[in-house]
């Protein structure tokens, strides 16, 4: 077999060549309400599927399941809780985070699914833990994801 | 029988697997079809249609992969297509060949797997983060370790399994690919290595995961009319199936992957597989990531929910135990050149029940085999069963 192994890429004859493109991706129907309701009310949304009784966090068009239309909106609440989380240390180049970052998938009572968020005000964490989303003040909110500035412990 | 023909294979090919290779994804391809081919003891214009598996376009940074990759896999004037399901593409794209000649279609079909990483660069990574929603993942700053991080954590949890136990998968595979000529990051290390490497996203630790990897592999599957004309001993593929869960992964309980459960009870009902922990004689269930080998474990029936780290801290799961998983060396030890990886699996089952596996032969004269692969957002699941 003629397959040899290099150690750095950079020792291979090689042409540096780019992939650049751009995306512009819509919040979608659903998507924009979602986070309309959380720019303009700090409110949390799910979709409940009629047929099915699941209130589906994030919110959407459509039931996977039964593929019915999701017409019913219900408030779950800012509170939730930690259903697994990790603590990450290394950044995507495999550099050292200044600081450990949180990160947590938070489940909301009586709803399916859930949101991916970053936790703060705490450096303890567990699975179980009672969290409250922290909503960045209204005139920084752009309809984004991350209007939720991040999760804190919830108080009892 | 399912379908109008019965198919095996009848040769099976694999490149090295390095972090780097020189070789261009196209020369991959070429080497692994070609070693195939050789052992079927045919020749390129014996296949009648060929089926290449390779996963995202952003890895090999050519935005139409499939037929980039077309002449080196031996499809020039031939019937072909691509398929791609994330990192579960290695064992899809042998169930898209067993389509090919089940079918009655053709009786030959080559399938090629390849993937070159390294191309990405300075780190496959990049290519990763953009997998994820890009209204309510992405924006967060999602990146791959950390989602199976969340996923190992919530297992863990589940069944209150420690990392040490974990652990001993990473050092089962990483000493059984020490008799892979193939690999990548075969080692003798110890329980205590992996709970000492860096940490990444805890609970996930450098020695937990598997490397990014350039390679190349390739099967040859054939009706059972040319099988007896090629070979004596063909390699049965008796079961397929595949499963997608829930596309939104949050939706997920995140510690038991029914989405393979699904994929390998397709698999089995066809090969009329009852037990499979009593019939299944050796396995290659996906382990890009230590904990993953025991999830799916689990999934493929070949253990309780939550009893696979049990069985592993038993030996079981070694070369020489009662069910041993894989004796390759797995993706932890040989690499991890994605849909190569899970193509290396099928490769090795195929070995194994032919008795040419050489160092790493399993013993016990096995019969029966599995090999699966998992990939896209956690959610997808390819399984074969093959008897000789």
């Amino acid at each position: 077999m003629s397959l040899e192994k290099i150690n750095n890429p950079l020792n291979a004859r090689h042409w540096i060549g780019h992939m650049e493109t751009d995306y512009r991706y819509t919040l979608g129907v659903a998507g924009e309400r979602f986070l309309k309701e959380i720019k303009e009310n700090a409110r949390i949304m799910g979709a409940k599927c009629p047929k099915c009784s699941v209130v589906f966090v994030p919110p959407r068009l459509y039931c996977e399941k039964c593929f019915t239309k999701l017409e019913e909106w219900v408030d779950v609440g800012k509170r939730g809780e930690i259903y697994t989380y990790t603590i990450t240390t290394i950044d995507v180049d495999g550099k050292k985070l200044e600081k450990p970052q949180i990160y947590a998938l938070i489940k909301f009572e009586g709803a399916h699914g859930g949101l991916i968020h970053r936790i703060g005000e705490t450096e303890k964490v567990y699975i179980g833990m009672k969290v409250e989303a922290v909503f960045k003040p209204p005139n920084e909110r752009k309809a984004s994801i991350n209007d939720i500035a991040y999760f804190k412990p919830a108080e009892r | 029988m399912f379908g109008k023909k019965r198919v095996a294979i009848v040769g099976a090919g694999v490149t090295l697997f390095r972090r780097n290779l020189k070789e261009t994804g196209k020369e991959l391809a070429y080497h692994a079809a070609k070693m195939a081919l050789e052992q079927a003891g045919m020749e390129l214009h014996d296949i009648q249609s060929v089926v290449v598996g390779s996963a995202p376009d952003a890895f090999d940074g050519v935005h139409m992969k499939g037929e980039y990759l077309a002449d080196g896999a031996g499809a020039y004037h031939k019937p072909y297509m691509r398929v791609f399901v994330g990192g579960a593409t290695g064992v899809f794209a042998p169930l898209a060949g067993w389509w090919h000649v089940a079918s009655g279609k053709f009786d030959t079909c080559l399938v090629v797997c390849e993937e070159k990483m390294s191309s990405c660069y300075p780190h496959p990574q990049y290519a990763f983060t953009t997998i994820f929603d890009p209204i309510l993942e992405r924006p967060i700053g999602m990146n791959l370790i950390w989602i199976f991080a969340l996923e190992m954590n919530r297992y863990m949890h589940k069944h209150n399994i420690k990392k040490e136990d974990i652990a001993l998968v990473s050092v089962k595979n990483k000493r059984n690919a020490l008799d892979n000529p193939i690999a990548q990051l075969a080692a003798n290390i110890t329980v205590e290595d992996v709970l000492n490497s860096e940490i990444m996203a805890w609970p996930v630790q450098r020695l937990d995961v598997s490397p990014t990897s350039d390679g190349a592999a390739a099967v040859v599957l054939v009706s059972e009319d040319v099988a007896k004309e090629v070979t004596d001993n063909p390699v049965w593929i008796d079961g397929v199936g595949w499963c997608i869960d829930s596309t939104h992964w949050t939706n997920r309980d995140l510690y038991y992957p029914d989405y393979v459960e699904y994929a390998a009870r397709m698999a089995y009902k066809m090969a009329g597989i009852k037990n499979p922990p009593k019939e299944i004689d050796v396995a290659e269930p996906y382990d890009p990531f230590d904990y993953k080998e025991l999830h799916h474990m689990e999934g493929l029936l070949l253990c309780k929910k939550g009893e696979a780290p049990k069985l592993t801290r038993e030996g079981v799961t070694q070369r020489d135990g009662d069910l041993p998983v894989c004796p390759s060396g797995g993706l932890l030890g040989v690499g991890n050149p994605i849909s190569a990886a899970g193509l290396m699996k099928v490769c090795e089952i195929f070995w194994q029940l032919r008795g040419e596996a050489g160092k790493r032969q399993v013993p016990g004269d096995p019969r029966t085999g599995v090999a699966q692969a998992w990939g896209d957002l956690m959610q997808y699941s390819s399984v074969i069963v093959l008897r000789r």
